[in-house]
């Protein structure tokens, strides 16, 4: 793994507007630097980074199969009581999941280890998909790369492959907050690939939502909705009005309600209890468990709350100080411990491997880069490449 | 109350990587009748199949027509005696108002798609002479056989009258962006 400095392509601002990114000449286009890229061996790729993703979640449904029948496990990760039986039944019911990110600390100096899993909401997806796709065709017909490179990057097709499998019936409705470009991007480009395998689609606000007398979510046509493809965090969607409608409403969400379970950073004192020492996991407890006093102890952790987002309210200690402290709406969450296994520094900064999973399959990587430990919202996204 | 009219503006605007545009929609046969004699007068159908697909846009109405809460509203959409009842109540016990059924159309036997689902048709009040679904395709104002878009040829969904809304969002005004 070597991070390889490269000349930006000269139509980046040209492909910036085709693909809707915002651009500015100085900055580029933000969140995306191709002013260099990672380069992995075909070894890499998939002896310590594909092979084990999938390991990883197939470690992943064990814990749900066994936390859906735990209500001391669901209320631990703060998921009300009514919501018990019917994240049971969507497991149970064999409900498919579509995609996540497994975000990785790894340096190729040992084995990846898994830091959090997106598993509800993911984003820069686009970015993986496609933009890093024509990045690597271009650079290569540019000659900017050398001939041959090829990308861990079956994203798209392994989407446009999973949607006809996801039990859609009718219309699948696709919703966000449309105030963030950035979400409705992401939601735009999963509804384009809904179209490609031939799905009917049509898109609206979360606020727009509406609840009819039979208990049944309606869209602005009156329609009552049957799938409803999200990119809104489960647990927001339960905390809402009309989340208590949600059990009985009969929509078929993606991601499943099952998926919350491992969008929670609960996640990771789960997957440590039940496989303890596991080379690509890092030990982990929720911080009430007496348990995490020893992890404590070592002066060396991460204090995570359990549903936090892009890096907010994260504390690092090392030494027992506190090196990094992130600022963020979600302090007030229960928290977990997770041992500290700190991003290597290149030049340009901390990347963090994020590897894509399409139904449970692991088929892209996407590197983002932050100025510190805390990979947060100035990250930036940079290419990869595998060459043998 | 929602607008008849309206959804266009609902219709989702694509990015531009995947071109994938409605106009270039393949078309298929289909007959659009007004009523259950004319289908039966046509020579190139048939009188069973005319009989069972009257039957089942009918039995679809109900539930497929869009809903109002007003017969006003209703009517602004459709036209003056253009609405009925719908055997629906809402909650608190109010009646329920959707256009009458102006006709129905059906798989043509000539296109290969005599299995297509049929489905009752509306006529807005705005283009009177057009049949429209009840997902607000129109399908043109000819009758007997036509070529429609094959999306139009959908099975309608069902038709709701929406309590409220605005029950979901609060978070993400409260946090901004899902991302992780």
């Amino acid at each position: 793994m070597q991070r390889i400095p490269v000349t930006e392509r000269p139509n980046l601002a040209n492909a910036a507007a085709e693909h809707e990114l915002e651009y500015s000449a100085g900055k580029g286009v933000t969140g995306w630097d191709e002013s260099a890229y990672y380069q992995f061996t075909p070894q890499q790729i998939e002896e310590d980074i594909e092979g084990p993703a999938e390991e990883l979640e197939d470690l992943c449904l064990q814990v749900v199969d066994r936390a859906v029948e735990n209500e001391e496990v669901l209320s631990r990760l703060g998921i009300a009581e009514p919501f018990w039986d019917y994240i049971a039944q969507s497991w149970r019911n064999g409900e498919k999941n579509l995609y996540g990110r497994m975000d990785l600390s790894y340096n190729a100096d040992g084995p990846a280890k898994l830091l959090e899993y997106n598993a509800d909401t993911p984003t820069a997806l686009y970015e993986t998909a496609v933009f890093q796709w024509e990045w690597l065709e271009q650079a290569t017909e540019q000659k900017l790369i050398p001939e041959g490179c090829d990308q861990l990057n079956d994203v798209h097709d392994s989407i446009v492959q999973a949607f006809p499998h996801m039990g859609i019936v009718d219309v699948a409705h696709f919703a966000c907050n449309h105030d963030i470009e950035d979400d409705k991007g992401t939601l735009d480009y999963l509804e384009e690939c809904a179209r490609e395998a031939g799905i009917d689609t049509c898109s609206l606000a979360m606020a727009d939502i509406g609840s009819d007398d039979q208990g049944r979510f309606t869209d602005l046509d009156e329609r009552a909705i049957t799938t409803l493809v999200k990119l809104y965090p489960w647990e927001w969607i339960m905390a809402e009005d009309f989340g208590r409608l949600v059990p009985a409403s009969g929509v078929h969400f993606i991601e499943p309600p099952w998926k919350m379970i491992l969008a929670n950073k609960g996640l990771l004192p789960l997957l440590w209890g039940m496989f303890e020492g596991h080379p690509n996991l890092l030990p982990a407890f929720f911080e009430d468990d007496p348990a995490a006093s020893t992890l404590a102890e070592t002066g060396s952790y991460v204090h995570k709350p359990m549903l936090s987002r892009q890096g907010a309210n994260i504390e690092i200690v090392d030494d027992g100080k506190t090196l990094l402290n992130t600022d963020g709406p979600y302090g007030d969450d229960a928290h977990i411990l997770q041992g500290y296994h700190p991003l290597k520094k290149f030049d340009g900064g901390y990347p963090l491997i994020g590897c894509w999973m399409v139904a449970s399959k692991a088929v892209g990587l996407c590197i983002r880069e932050d100025k510190t430990l805390i990979t947060g919202k100035e990250a930036r996204f940079v290419p990869h490449v595998i060459q043998g | 109350m929602k607008s008849w009219s309206s959804k266009s503006a609902a219709l989702m605007v694509s990015v531009s990587l995947l071109a994938l545009t409605a106009c270039e929609e393949p078309k298929v046969d289909a007959f659009v009748f007004e009523s259950l004699d004319q289908c039966k007068s046509d020579p190139l159908a048939s009188s069973d199949q005319c009989d069972s697909s009257f039957a089942e846009a009918q039995t679809q109405h109900a539930t497929v027509a869009p809903k109002y809460s007003s017969a006003a509203d209703c009517q602004a959409d459709f036209g003056t005696d253009k609405c009925e009842e719908a055997p629906y109540k809402t909650s608190n016990g109010g009646s329920v108002f959707m256009p009458l059924m102006m006709g129905y159309m059906m798989g043509s036997m000539m296109g290969g798609r005599g299995g297509m689902m049929s489905q009752p048709l509306y006529k807005s009040a705005q283009s009177p002479n057009s049949f429209r679904t009840a997902e607000n395709q129109n399908v043109g104002s000819k009758t007997g056989g036509t070529k429609v878009a094959r999306s139009a040829t959908n099975r309608p969904t069902f038709k709701s009258s929406t309590r409220s809304r605005g029950g979901f969002g609060s978070s993400g005004s409260r946090f901004g962006s899902a991302a992780t």
